[in-house]
């Protein structure tokens, strides 16, 4: 746990980071599932702060295989067009911590905050959260990439203003 | 009056419903003052609430806060295994008793005047009481319990009087609600997902048999069709829905299709909703078990505690199937039922206009409410606003 992270690791942490937010703020699902690796054995669950408090498992999205991943992409981009009602995100990330997890894995926490603006609407909170995340950075060097093997979203909102498409 | 008469839009209740059944004024879906006539007739009025599941509290000491209408409730587990509904409000100035949403005490204590309820309600502790009135009685100051039943677990409260409750709920409904609710009310709280929608009460609880293939187009991509089955009414505006369960292919659509597999063991009875009025859904679909606890907050805003259960007998494996169904499938995000959601915001917009919401299929007679509805039929709302009405006393047009 001790070893250092190089300044190349770092910046592929950054990277993904960025990736992540600008394929949300985009409404961009393809590149939002870019960031997961593309191992089966890759997550990302959704799920309420309460149920995480209480150690209850349910969540608002839970998606614990990589097949599940790109099934998601698959209904907000195919199943549920038309029948929702547009909104714009914008995500901040403040990273919290990062610690080697070994095997060129970190574990990495980072505060949220999603704004989300209704078209024709306001712009309000949809929520703030905590991501927690198993990063893996993959290549070397000046190739190294960062990727997620697991992001687990843990968002406050006791009760969320309104119905989701996106995952945040 | 044609089809097409409407009543002006005024803001206040109408006087009058239409004599045609299938139409219902959209006026009474953007009334403030209306919803303050709601709380009162129904919310407050002879009728039965769901507030919970006993599953929700297993523990003593366990409790959750839930609200009807604007009226604070405390559900708490005694020391005797009783699962009592206070009012959240200590019983000396009123003072909200408890904050959180859910966890676990030994008693319950008033920061005020450091008040001290145990978990059966009553007044433990109360500094001071030597100078307190001269009729003041320590046993009379245990916190007020609001009038409860349960039916399987399922905590059920009223502030009027209904009849009992399974009479209320109908012998017709008891088989389908005892069948959602695992067959003996075992259950074990998996957990939740809360939201708020910008609906009308109404319009939330308003979906029907007819739109399901329509709106979702998942069920068509994943060759989803559904079984035989049934949609039944009670006068008092319940409805209880049951369909057999067709097993889904997935049609090559999704690469995990493992995530709509059917494990539990009644196909015939796979998908089971019961509905009872006012605005409580349950529902067990493939192997989710889902109770959604609903608060009126306003004319315009309604909260859904989507509930999710497994059940006390379920494997390891079960469960787990369960917990990963239940958070994808049908909830505020779910995958055939984002929509659902979707629909109770957009209705509500689109009903802040003159007119009348048009019941049509399904609709066989203009002047009879359907009570004989087939199971894709829309006309199994109709006995439910029949019974609103009712109850709020709107007159029909040439009613005397
Ligand atoms: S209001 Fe609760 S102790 Fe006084
Ligand atoms: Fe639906």
């Amino acid at each position: 746990m001790s070893q250092a992270i190089t300044a190349a690791h770092t910046s592929a942490i950054d990277a993904l980071h960025t990736a992540y937010v600008a394929a949300l703020d985009q409404g961009d699902m393809a590149a939002w599932a870019a960031t997961f690796a593309v191992a089966d054995e890759t997550s990302y669950f959704c799920i309420s702060a309460e149920n995480d408090r209480r150690g209850l498992p349910l969540a608002l999205m839970y998606d614990d295989c990589r097949g599940r991943i790109d099934d998601r992409v698959s209904f907000v981009t195919k199943v549920w067009v038309g029948t929702y009602q547009p909104y714009r995100t914008r995500h901040f990330i403040q990273r919290l911590s990062c610690e080697s997890a070994g095997n060129n894995q970190y574990r990495v926490t980072s505060g949220f905050m999603i704004m989300m603006t209704p078209e024709g609407g306001a712009t309000t909170i949809l929520t703030s959260g905590e991501y927690r995340d198993l990063i893996e950075i993959q290549g070397e060097g000046d190739n190294a990439r960062a990727v997620f093997r697991e992001r687990r979203t843990v968002y406050d909102a006791d009760v969320l203003p309104r119905y989701i498409v996106f995952p945040f | 009056m044609s089809a097409h008469s409407t009543h002006a839009y005024t803001g206040e209740a109408p006087k009058v419903w239409p004599a045609k059944v299938n139409q219902i004024p959209k006026e009474v879906f953007g009334d403030a003052a209306l919803f303050e006539e709601e709380l009162k007739k129904i919310f407050y009025g002879d009728t039965w609430h769901a507030v919970g599941h006993a599953a929700e509290v297993p523990n003593i000491g366990d409790f959750k806060t839930f609200d009807l209408g604007r009226v604070p409730l405390l559900i708490a587990r005694g020391k005797d295994n009783q699962v009592r509904v206070f009012f959240n409000s200590c019983t000396h100035r009123g003072n909200q008793l408890e904050t959180s949403v859910s966890g676990n005490r030994k008693e319950f204590e008033c920061p005020y005047h450091r008040w001290l309820f145990s978990l059966d309600g009553t007044l433990a502790a109360c500094p001071g009481s030597k100078e307190f009135a001269p009729d003041f009685k320590q046993e009379n100051f245990g916190l007020a319990e609001i009038k409860t039943e349960q039916f399987l677990g399922l905590i059920m409260v009223t502030m009027g009087n209904p009849p009992p409750l399974k009479e209320w709920i109908g012998e017709s409904g008891l088989p389908t609600l005892t069948a959602l609710l695992g067959g003996d009310g075992r259950l074990k709280l998996l957990g939740y997902q809360k939201v708020r929608y910008a609906s009308n009460w109404k319009g939330y609880n308003d979906n029907d048999g007819y739109h399901a293939p329509l709106l979702h187009t998942g069920f068509r991509l994943l060759n989803w069709q559904g079984g035989k089955g049934f949609q039944r009414m009670t006068e008092n505006g319940h409805v209880i829905f049951e369909a057999e369960l067709k097993p889904a292919t997935g049609n090559g659509f999704l690469k995990d299709p493992s995530l709509i597999a059917f494990k539990g063991s009644n196909p015939e009875r796979g998908s089971v909703i019961t509905q009872l009025f006012p605005m409580t859904v349950m529902t067990k679909h493939m192997d989710v078990i889902n109770l959604r606890f609903a608060i009126a907050r306003s004319h315009e805003v309604t909260e859904v505690h989507y509930a999710y259960f497994a059940h006390e007998d379920d494997s390891e494996e079960l469960v787990q199937h369960r917990i990963r169904q239940s958070s994808n499938l049908l909830g505020p995000c779910g995958m055939v039922s984002m929509e659902d959601a979707a629909i109770f915001q957009r209705i509500h917009i689109g009903n802040q206009t003159p007119g009348f919401a048009e019941f049509q299929k399904g609709v066989t007679s203009l002047t009879e409410i359907p009570m004989d509805v087939k199971q894709n039929d829309e006309t199994g709302n109709l006995p439910r606003w029949e019974h609103y009405r009712k109850v709020m006393g709107f007159k029909r047009e040439g009613e005397q």
